[in-house]
């Protein structure tokens, strides 16, 4: 077995939590439950990965069956890689019949016939998910197994989700091979990028809840009017107040989970206006900024900010667009003639 | 009903109470006892800081023309992270001994290190102490001379004469300090503001020397909303020859369910015209001007958004010049080869230290007990 294999698989099965290590192999399915039996999985990690990569050795393995154990580490630690989403377009054509080994066959020869080192894997997931993993090298160079690019695509959609290596020159053939293979003709980035994998697919697959206004919901009134107030000299003024936030909360952002974001990025690109009296800047150029919200999870802490008495109800357009429109990345621009308090997002 | 400042009763009062009587001590002069080192004349010099809502002015000092401006001496404090302590005026300090302290602090460290308290396991370390003046870091000729404290490592493993590696750096100023340097007694050094750079553990060894030898106090100093408004103001409206990089201000809100950050950054030309129309008289600042300018900031993000970020925290800035946090973190930027005149730069420096030291003022005279 090649020592850079053996180094890379060793490194591998470091990277996996002790106690998912036994797991994972399984899921591998290369070592044979007889192998795995030897296995001591009680003892530091150092020595199992040690154990595994002599395991691997009997069975020589190869490269391929090491970028499996790779795709199955990242599948299921997805949240730590940053997705951003791609959108591909067809020149009108009916849908044909997806073929994922014409797919496959197609991928990998366009990708090769481009660049020589190259090693691609591919692994299919229940939800018609193929999964795939690209190391990049160079004319000269085999490629670096420590730096891949991983694809997901869901044939079913023209949509695509890829965390990209570090090589931003890999990009332009990584797409040229996957509209190529999927017979589309155009690919295109989305402004969405985030770690929540399955969060990016509830966005462009509409699987999260909207704010569909044909269910009417509870009046308050019927409810927990009274929650623990059992005194009546104790009155909320601004008890309509909260149940109003709340209502135009409920329609914006709907009443289920909300999609998991960790930020949106607005470059704002819009004149600044302030009250005459304050006599300050009055220029006619922009207010160039650049505004940046961060959060564990950030439609959530959005949706919370108005009742907290951080925000106005309704919250601003801007905001609340993000999962309708399947972006988190903004250039705000001025709305020129009939609006000019509205902004335009291009 | 009498009106009258009677101290109210329970927990509030009892600690309005004790800071009366302390800051009441702390105003008595004590000389000759060797138990209470104190500083006189306290009141007078609160009324002279502009930071409170009643004084609301702040004129920022024209500093000395030194003709020998030598950047080099003070490059060390260009692109490194800070962080800030105020310091109580050191006791029986003497710029003569500079020598002999060093080898005092070296042989505590070294002590210390024996004890158990390593402050690196598994290498062995000598460390050096070298401490040294700079008399080009103050304001003016009344303050004391800024003290660098510099710890470097020589590994005992090397046999050639290996050069020393930096482990840690510190230094205490003083930037126009001269109400408080006039009003402290004989024998007391003033050398109010305190920053370090490296591991903290290293920090703990020489702060706790310095106040065991010189009997001071050092206090990790907060920067506040307020005081990270007026930098933003202030250094936002510099002119710089280069181009520089955006005026960010980082809001954080923590108390929801789900934390949010909020990072506002803005064109520094931008920026700087916002604040040129704002600001009346160069050269002053006033406290309504402050903030008009945060108030025009918040509502152009109000009007995009609908958010109030006056109610959020203001826990970062960050400008050309340099970035602060409220946690006493800072940095200062180098200004670059754009900006020809050395002069000039260094005029940017000390007012940015010059600030440092006003908030680390306030900070001794009022006390949190």
């Amino acid at each position: 077995m090649d020592e850079t294999v053996a180094e890379y698989i060793r490194r591998t099965v470091l990277k996996i939590p002790k106690d998912e290590i036994k797991m994972m192999l399984q899921k591998w399915g290369f070592l044979s439950e007889a192998q795995l039996q030897t296995l001591n999985f009680h003892q530091i990690k150092d020595n199992i990965s040690q154990e595994v990569v002599q395991l691997c050795e009997e069975n020589s393995a190869d490269i391929k069956q090491a970028a499996v154990l790779d795709i199955i580490y990242n599948h299921i630690y997805q949240n730590k890689r940053m997705w951003s989403v791609y959108q591909m377009k067809k020149s009108g054509e009916e849908l044909e019949y997806f073929d994922i080994t014409d797919f496959k066959k197609k991928f990998k020869r366009r990708l090769r016939s481009a660049l020589k080192n190259v090693t691609i894997t591919f692994k299919e997931y229940e939800d018609n998910a193929i999964w795939i993993r690209v190391a990049w090298g160079t004319p000269h160079k085999k490629p670096n197994q420590y730096k891949p690019s991983y694809v997901v695509y869901h044939s079913q959609t023209p949509y695509v989700f890829i965390s990209s290596s570090l090589l931003k020159s890999t990009l332009p053939l990584l797409c040229q091979a996957l509209i190529v293979a999927s017979n589309y003709h155009d690919i295109r980035e989305m402004e969405l990028r985030s770690h929540s994998l399955n969060s990016l697919k509830d966005i462009v697959f509409k699987r999260y809840s909207q704010n569909f206004q044909t269910c009417t919901p509870k009046p308050l009134q019927g409810g927990n009017v009274e929650p623990e107030n059992a005194d009546i000299r104790i009155v909320e003024e601004n008890r309509s107040e909260k149940e109003r936030i709340h209502r135009l909360n409920q329609e914006v952002f709907g009443s289920g989970p909300q999609p998991i974001l960790e930020f949106a990025q607005y470059r704002l690109e819009t004149m600044f206006k302030s009250d005459p009296k304050m006599e300050v800047l009055d220029k006619k150029e922009p207010f160039r900024c650049l505004v940046k919200f961060s959060s564990p999870h950030l439609l959530e802490s959005l949706k919370s900010l108005a009742p907290a008495g951080m925000a106005d109800a309704p919250l601003s357009p801007l905001l609340t667009c993000i999962p309708h429109k399947a972006r988190n990345y903004f250039k705000i621009r001025e709305k020129k003639g009939l609006y000019p308090e509205s902004f335009v997002s291009p | 009903m009498a009106e009258g400042r009677a101290p109210r009763a329970g927990a509030d009062g009892k600690k309005f109470e004790r800071r009366r009587r302390a800051a009441a001590a702390m105003a008595e002069e004590a000389p000759e006892d060797g138990a209470v080192r104190t500083l006189p004349s306290l009141r007078r010099l609160s009324r002279a800081l502009p930071f409170g809502r009643s004084h609301g002015r702040l004129t920022v000092p024209a500093l000395c023309s030194q003709e020998k401006a030598d950047p080099q001496k003070t490059a060390f404090v260009l692109r490194k992270a800070w962080t800030l302590y105020s310091v109580t005026p050191l006791y029986g300090f003497r710029r003569a001994r500079l020598r002999d302290y060093a080898r005092l602090l070296g042989a505590f460290i070294a002590a210390e290190k024996q004890k158990g308290l390593a402050v690196e396991v598994g290498v062995e370390l000598d460390i050096k102490v070298a401490l040294s003046s700079l008399a080009d870091i103050r304001g003016s000729e009344l303050d004391q001379a800024a003290l660098l404290v510099q710890l470097s490592s020589r590994s005992r493993s090397s046999s050639r004469n290996s050069e020393d590696k930096p482990v840690w750096l510190g230094w205490f100023c003083s930037v126009f300090g001269d109400e408080l340097s006039e009003s402290v007694p004989e024998h007391f050094t003033c050398l109010p503001l305190f920053l370090s750079h490296g591991a903290e553990s290293y920090t703990a060894l020489v702060g706790s020397w310095f106040q065991k030898t010189f009997d001071c106090c050092f206090r990790r100093l907060a920067i506040s909303p307020l005081n990270l408004s007026w930098m933003v103001a202030m250094w936002a409206g510099c002119k710089l020859d280069r181009a520089a990089s955006a005026v960010e201000l980082v809001f954080s809100v923590p108390r929801l369910a789900q934390p949010l950050d909020i990072s506002y950054a803005i064109h520094p030309e931008d920026a700087k015209a916002l604040w040129d129309t704002v600001q009346k008289t160069p050269g002053e600042i006033t406290h309504e001007e402050v903030d008009v300018f945060m108030d025009c900031l918040y509502a152009h993000f109000h009007r995009h958004f609908k958010i109030h970020l006056s109610a959020a925290k203001l826990v970062k800035i960050s400008t050309a010049i340099a970035s602060a946090q409220c946690d006493g973190i800072v940095k200062v930027r180098p200004l670059g080869a754009g900006c020809s005149n050395a002069g000039q730069i260094k005029q940017l420096y000390l007012k940015v230290s010059w600030f440092f030291c006003m908030i680390s003022y306030k900070e001794l005279l009022n006390p949190q007990f």
